[in-house]
């Protein structure tokens, strides 16, 4: 174990330190603009359902004009709350491409962490009553309310005795 | 039987009709076309509403009819249960099949005083050109083969709450159809990542479409039930718990049906609308009608056994992963469904589309994959501070190593960093999972390490198969980890021009014209150089259909485990008519696909019979978990296979 234990995390070291060797000169040179940045938040209207950026549809006129309309809104200066207004205007709240964090649009940002939160809260409560109620294992197992204990054991042996793989 | 043998004949009658041309068909001359090559004439079948619907009876036809086989003789008071309930779900499609969406409609015109003209097409619409690529032959079968397989043990479930069966039988006797069924889903979910990616041409592979997200959901319920099973048959704990996720997973199957066929959300992959939908939501509420009414009735036999004798222990590891699991399923749930219920309250429909689903999951994603390490460093029961140190000490000090390394190379992207530290960490648990236990038969029957590795996986198959498809997750994350990194360029090109993106540089070397049986390819000839020399031709077409007038991208990629070059011919320019490419450099991808193999592997190893009983090993994993076992000998606290 002493001598082989140095070999193995070695091996696990130069296997997985490969993985960044092989992709760090990308991220290093990893560039967006801000047009590539603001078309990100906005979703193509030709029913693609991509985002602006990514949609490549052959001969897809759609995304080709909204990131022309996109380029010339950022070469008169306007701000990104502006090019929103412009494109919500024009396609409806459909063009975005995650939900707004305001108004009703707030619940979809909401419920994963409330799902978290309660999830969590569930599960702290079932440990904390499964451990308040540990037994010791040299008692028989309980019956549960409704059915005693004898009929939840025959009911076990009759399964065992009715089933096989 | 005899249903399923006649759905058997309905099948391939449908597909003669494609092989003859026979264009009376509707469904047919919707589909297929005379030029249309026979290996996608195959696929024909599912590419449609109608079919895919019969194709859905077939795949659980083949399930069903395996189940009487294998348990003919077998079971006999629990049979007539799980017959009826797949029963009920097989009338439900069947019904579909004849009465709503029959795939053998005639072509057929109003004539004169109220009657049908029947007539024949001279040739048909063809296929769409996305599903002329050859993953569509195989992507739908794996896809609907787990969607359908989760019925068997749902269809066990349900009988055995049905027939007041209290104990850990029935998942004992579905854990192999759980399995296969997750399997399949697994395959079906890479193979549509990689069928998006080939044909697409965006770039990547996961768009977090609504389709694909309803692919989504019950793959992440059915791997909670596979881990919360384990409580279950260990400790007899989360009985009720375990039913329902089974019930859930199903429900969320036809959940995704009702998605892809009704037309509610809208998608890419989504079927043409029709009124199928109020069928699935009239069926989904049948289904749990029925089982809140066997839960409610037998709910006593549900009991847990035991109870849990200290917080840090598998069962918590347990109970956290189907907390991420299912939290990160009721999110994508949530946000797949969020436009409409927007629509619902504000009369607007706010789009939720790849951005968001990105935030929200990968933290979740990463806290998942942090217990995927730690739950195996975690014995029974009980876990001593001692042994945490000992077996959390070599994995977490390697992920921290290879952190750091990475940190000082640049690789600065936080959730790609931390992402990489825990693929680690999990590899380094994993693989001294396989050295201990390794290790103790070699010190017993003198074989070499890699012998032992062996044999000891055949001893426990369900065990180390596990390990080794938690092997194939961090292979998959570290691919999707890649996606941090991607960059693309897009330039409009004349013959000799060049285009330069990372360490290649792309020489635009001619453009050809491709004529096909089906199709009119273009072709670009796209010469790349590496380091100055030249290192291959790459060919990104851009097809046209005949029979359809539409069009199709085929992407050019290099792929190697470094990066994959993706070259896309975008078309022509409008403003100076010249093609465009968009290249894409796209780091470590390969390693998703890599890493599904390797998930396939390890659960077909989890699936073969253990070689023989691990009573032997059973005292040398002790020491791993330093597990407590109160009463029982150590050798039955760890059941054959069952880990």
């Amino acid at each position: 174990m002493t001598k082989a234990r140095p070999i193995v995390a070695l091996a696990l070291l130069a296997m997985f330190a490969t993985a960044p060797l092989l992709i760090a000169p990308v991220g290093a040179q990893q560039l967006s603009d801000r047009a590539k940045q603001i078309g990100g938040k906005f979703m193509c209207m030709c029913s693609c359902s991509q985002v602006l950026t990514e949609c490549n549809h052959v001969g897809c006129t759609t995304s080709t004009a909204m990131l022309k309309e996109l380029n010339v809104a950022l070469s008169r200066g306007e701000t990104e709350d502006a090019i929103t207004q412009m494109f919500v205007q024009e396609f409806g709240t459909k063009v975005y491409a995650e939900p707004p964090k305001s108004g009703f649009s707030l619940v979809a940002w909401a419920l994963p962490s409330i799902y978290l939160f309660l999830g969590t809260g569930v599960v702290i409560f079932v440990i904390y009553r499964w451990r308040k109620q540990a037994v010791p294992q040299t008692e028989p197992t309980g019956g549960a309310p409704g059915v005693s204990a004898e009929l939840l054991e025959r009911a076990r042996a009759r399964a065992s005795r009715e089933t096989q793989d | 039987m005899a249903a399923c043998c006649l759905i058997f004949l309905a099948t391939f009658s449908l597909e003669y009709l494609f092989f003859s041309d026979n264009f009376s068909v509707a469904y047919v001359v919707a589909h297929s076309n005379r030029d249309l090559p026979t290996f996608y004439k195959v696929a024909a079948l599912w590419s449609g509403q109608e079919g895919s619907l019969l194709f859905w009876s077939f795949l659980l036809a083949i399930y069903v009819f395996s189940v009487l086989v294998t348990y003919r003789n077998k079971n006999g008071e629990l049979m007539p249960y799980v017959g009826v309930v797949m029963a009920g779900v097989q009338i439900f499609f069947l019904s579909l099949n004849n009465f709503v969406e029959s795939p053998f409609k005639m072509l057929a015109s109003p004539a004169a005083e109220g009657a049908v003209k029947y007539f024949t097409a001279a040739d048909g619409r063809g296929l769409t050109p996305l599903l002329q690529y050859p993953e569509m032959v195989i992507h739908p079968p794996n896809l609907y083969s787990g969607y359908t397989g989760f019925t068997i043990p749902f269809a066990f479930a349900l009988g055995a709450l049905l027939a007041r069966y209290p104990g850990e039988k029935w998942i004992h006797l579905t854990r192999k159809w759980t399995m296969i069924a997750w399997m399949f889903q697994s395959m079906g979910i890479l193979l549509g990542a990689h069928w998006a990616y080939a044909v697409l041409g965006w770039g990547g592979y996961w768009g977090w479409d609504p389709v694909e997200n309803a692919s989504l959901l019950p793959w992440l319920s059915g791997t909670a039930f596979l881990h919360s099973v384990m409580m279950q048959e260990k400790r007899g704990m989360m009985k009720v718990w375990n039913v329902w996720l089974v019930f859930i997973t199903f429900l969320l199957c036809i959940l995704g049906t009702f998605l892809t066929r009704s037309g509610v959300v809208s998608s890419v992959h989504a079927f043409a609308n029709s009124s199928i939908g109020s069928w699935f939501v009239g069926f989904m509420g049948m289904v749990l009608l029925v089982c809140f009414g066997a839960y409610f009735k037998n709910r006593d036999y549900l009991k847990s056994e035991n109870q849990l004798d200290a917080i840090v222990s598998r069962e918590s590891s347990f109970l956290f992963n189907n907390l991420i699991l299912l939290v990160a399923c009721v999110a994508v749930l949530s946000g797949t469904l969020f436009p409409v219920f927007s629509e619902w309250f504000t009369g607007n429909r706010i789009s939720v589309g790849a951005p968001f689903f990105n935030k929200v999951n990968i933290p979740l994603g990463l806290l998942l994959l942090f217990l995927t390490g730690v739950g195996p460093l975690l014995a029974w029961r009980k876990t001593s501070t001692d042994s945490l140190k000992k077996n959390f000490g070599w994995p977490l000090g390697i992920g921290l190593v290879a952190g750091a390394i990475a940190f000082a190379l640049g690789f600065r992207q936080f959730y790609a960093w931390v992402c990489l530290v825990l693929c680690v960490f999990v590899a380094a648990t994993v693989l001294l999972e396989f050295y201990r236990g390794a290790k103790v038969i070699r010190s017993r029957s003198g074989a070499s390490l890699v012998a032992s590795a062996l044999e000891l996986s055949m001893r426990n198959t369900r065990r180390y198969g596990g390990y080794i498809v938690h092997v194939g997750m961090v292979f998959v994350f570290i691919g999707i980890a890649g996606a941090a990194f991607n960059r693309d360029v897009q330039k409009d090109m004349r013959q000799g021009d060049s285009l330069q993106i990372g360490p290649y540089t792309l020489v635009l070397q001619g453009f050809d014209t491709k004529p096909e049986k089906n199709y009119t390819a273009q072709r670009l000839l796209v010469e790349v150089i590496e380091d100055k020399k030249p290192t291959m031709m790459l060919y990104p077409e851009k097809r046209k259909f005949s029979t359809t007038e539409e069009n199709g991208t085929m992407v050019a990629i290099r792929s190697t485990l470094k990066e994959d070059l993706y070259v896309v011919f975008a078309g022509m320019s409008p403003e100076t008519q010249l093609p465009v490419i968009h290249a894409y450099l796209n780091p470590l991808v390969k390693w998703i696909w890599f890493g599904g193999v390797v998930v396939v592997f390890g659960t077909l190893v989890a699936l073969l019979p253990n070689r023989r009983a691990v009573l032997v090993l059973a005292a040398a994993h002790q020491p791993v978990g330093q597990a407590v076992v109160q009463g029982l000998p150590s050798s039955v606290a760890l059941r054959a296979g069952h880990d």
